[in-house]
């Protein structure tokens, strides 16, 4: 950032014109200057003001105001070898006095009167000011639209949508994003693919921006960002496939509830703007900085809805077992996000099963017809219980370890029912991997189990996945840094 | 004021909006002339026109309502099913 | 130039074609609309001129308009 500007040595003091207080001391910057303590003034908005005292300089533009963070006006300094040493605001005889060293000053005036705000603090022109003055922390190129040129059609213009509008990133959008997170806006955060792009937070602040996130949200996306480019969760990969999925956030720990996320009602719908424009911001780092878009490297067959934005928080106060984090190794309380390759959600209706082993079952039959009834140790899954769901398993003491070793158990599926040609169905597994043996649908590590949903509807959900292991996807879980 | 906006992209490319992709060849292209209809522009266009055939286009001719207007929408998307390219002329 | 705006939007390459006094506010409205349409431009004047030096000017611009409408 730019060096502040030097104040002289001596006395300083800020004034504006459309101020009682600094009209009443205009005068006691006279005295000073009388009794040989001259006062250097600055004026905010008229260079004639006050006429009591020369020289006077002009602060109009701000510069010096907003550096030395002058809040108050009048504020009278007192600078020794360059450094602030002592200031005050307002007027206060007893404070003037002390700080310039002189008795008595403004007799006549009352003891006290308080000031009136700084225009380097008036919110009509903090953008401006924040955008002259701190502009050069942003390091992106600057585009100048044309001056009919509508702002959201130039977004669409330049292909940085998803389709879907964007909040245009001005400079003052993003510097204020920026202060939702303490790291610098040039730390790069990772390298995108497909085209490897190292990512900034500045960057990534930008189309945060654009998503419509608040400066709250920017960890999140950050977090989210580094995981999803890590080899383990392979985007690059989920980017090229012909497959449906995309990338899925769940966020855990007290940010969900301090970003005001929904892990409730509708969480995997429509309504909110932590889950709605957190999964769209890493969609649009991937797209406009990783150059993954639909129809270049991105050949999805269908894709889905889900990957404008896919992302909620995990219920964990309601929840009977372990939050994911915990599963994945984090200590309770930690704020992470846990990233899945896929896809959804698809229903699991039993409105009946009041017995633990009844609903595993019913839950083990729909999770057994991912992708296809036939195929198995290829892709994953997220199972979400729902609330009265989870109940039928809390009311009989399963842990969710052992709804894990019950569903674990009940997807293993004879080789005979999954060969090539068993049923008249030409998919399969191969004879030679299925003869004789019962194969598990998930591999280890592909399967989780997470809690959310509205409290009433005995449904519980599945977010299908895509393939797993080296050539695939995997669950990736990355602390939230503030 | 003109807007400025903070580029979201890796800025590989230019900051310039991209032009439609081109042809090698007018050859086989049908090419829209926009007649905006200032007087003299239509012995232009016509001459235009004989220029482009013999480079073995395909010439369809519009005319705009109004010069002082941009064209109606709907003229222009007739524009954009029917051709492949658009010559707007002739301005003065 | 709004209509070349648009239509190059719409994936057609196009090409603006207007009198050399126009250089100026083409250029103008070009960045106005944050796109640098195409154009060509041909001596001034136009409305004095006979069927016959129109012709001319139209086929002493025609490979330069073309040029404009193909891959460089």
């Amino acid at each position: 950032m730019v060096e502040p500007p030097r104040l002289p040595e001596g006395l300083v003091a800020v004034v504006k014109r459309d101020c009682p207080t600094c009209g009443l001391v205009a005068p006691v910057l006279g005295e000073l200057a009388a009794r040989g303590r001259s006062v250097a003034v600055y004026t905010q908005d008229d260079p004639e003001f006050p006429p009591t005292v020369a020289p006077r300089f002009d602060d109009r533009e701000l510069t010096v105001s907003w550096h030395h963070r002058i809040e108050t006006v009048p504020t009278l300094l007192r600078i020794e070898n360059g450094i602030e040493v002592a200031r005050t605001e307002g007027w206060s005889r007893s404070a003037w006095e002390a700080l310039a060293g002189i008795s008595p000053l403004g007799a006549d005036l009352p003891a006290h009167r308080p000031g009136c705000g700084s225009l380097s603090v008036d919110p009509v022109r903090a953008d401006q000011l924040r955008v002259r003055f701190e502009g050069d922390r942003l390091a992106a190129r600057r585009i100048d639209l044309g001056e009919i040129e509508d702002e959201l059609e130039a977004a669409y213009d330049r292909g940085w949508t998803d389709g879907l509008p964007v909040v245009p990133p001005t400079p003052a959008r993003v510097l204020r994003m920026l202060d939702g997170t303490r790291r610098a806006p040039d730390e790069v955060v990772a390298v995108v693919p497909p085209d490897l792009v190292p990512v900034t937070v500045e960057k990534v602040a930008i189309n945060a921006v654009m998503a419509g996130c608040k400066p709250d949200y920017l960890p999140v996306v950050l977090a989210a960002v580094q995981a999803a480019c890590t080899d383990r969760f392979n985007m690059h990969g989920l980017l090229c496939t012909t497959y449906f999925s995309g990338p899925v956030i769940v966020v855990n720990g007290p940010i969900a509830a301090q970003l005001g996320m929904n892990s409730g009602v509708n969480c995997l719908g429509q309504g909110n703007r932590a889950n709605a424009t957190i999964g769209r911001a890493l969609q649009l780092v991937i797209r406009n900085v990783g150059g993954g878009r639909p129809g270049g490297i991105d050949r999805a067959t269908f894709g889905g809805p889900g990957k404008y934005t896919f992302c909620f928080a995990e219920d964990e106060a309601g929840s009977p077992w372990e939050p994911l984090s915990v599963e994945q190794g984090f200590a309770r309380g930690t704020s992470t996000v846990s990233l899945f390759p896929g896809h959804g959600p698809s229903a699991i209706v039993d409105q009946i099963s009041r017995t633990p082993g009844s609903l595993a079952r019913s839950l083990a039959a729909k999770l057994r017809a991912t992708a296809h009834p036939k195929l198995v140790m290829g892709m994953g899954a997220m199972l979400i219980v729902s609330p009265e769901h989870a109940r039928v398993f809390a009311a009989a003491g399963w842990t969710k370890a052992r709804l894990r070793a019950a569903l674990d158990e009940l997807l293993l599926i004879p080789g005979e029912e999954l060969v090539r040609g068993a049923g008249e169905i030409e998919e399969g597994m191969p004879a030679a991997l299925a003869a004789g043996r019962r194969l598990p649908k998930f591999l280890p590590g592909d399967f989780s189990i997470v809690h959310a949903g509205g409290s009433a509807g005995m449904f519980s959900a599945i977010i299908e996945g895509w393939v797993s292991g080296e050539r695939g996807s995997q669950l990736t879980t990355q602390e939230v840094i503030p | 004021m003109t807007v400025t906006l903070l580029d979201p992209t890796a800025e590989r490319g230019s900051v310039e909006r991209p032009q439609a992709p081109r042809p090698a060849s007018i050859d086989g292209q049908v090419v829209a002339l926009l007649n905006i209809s200032k007087p003299r522009g239509e012995v232009f266009l016509g001459q235009l026109a004989a220029g482009l055939a013999a480079r073995g286009a395909t010439v369809r001719h519009y005319a705009k309502p109004t010069f002082t207007k941009p064209a109606p929408p709907d003229l222009r998307r007739r524009i954009a099913e029917e051709c492949d390219a658009v010559i707007e002329a002739l301005a003065d | 130039m709004h209509d070349i705006t648009d239509l190059e939007g719409a994936g057609l390459p196009g090409v603006f074609v207007a009198s050399n006094e126009f250089v100026a506010a083409a250029a103008a409205q070009a960045r106005a609309l944050g796109f640098d349409a195409a154009r060509v431009f041909v001596p001034h004047p136009i409305q004095d001129r006979t069927d016959d030096e129109m012709r001319a000017l139209a086929d002493a611009a025609v490979d330069e308009i073309v040029a404009r409408l193909l891959a460089r």
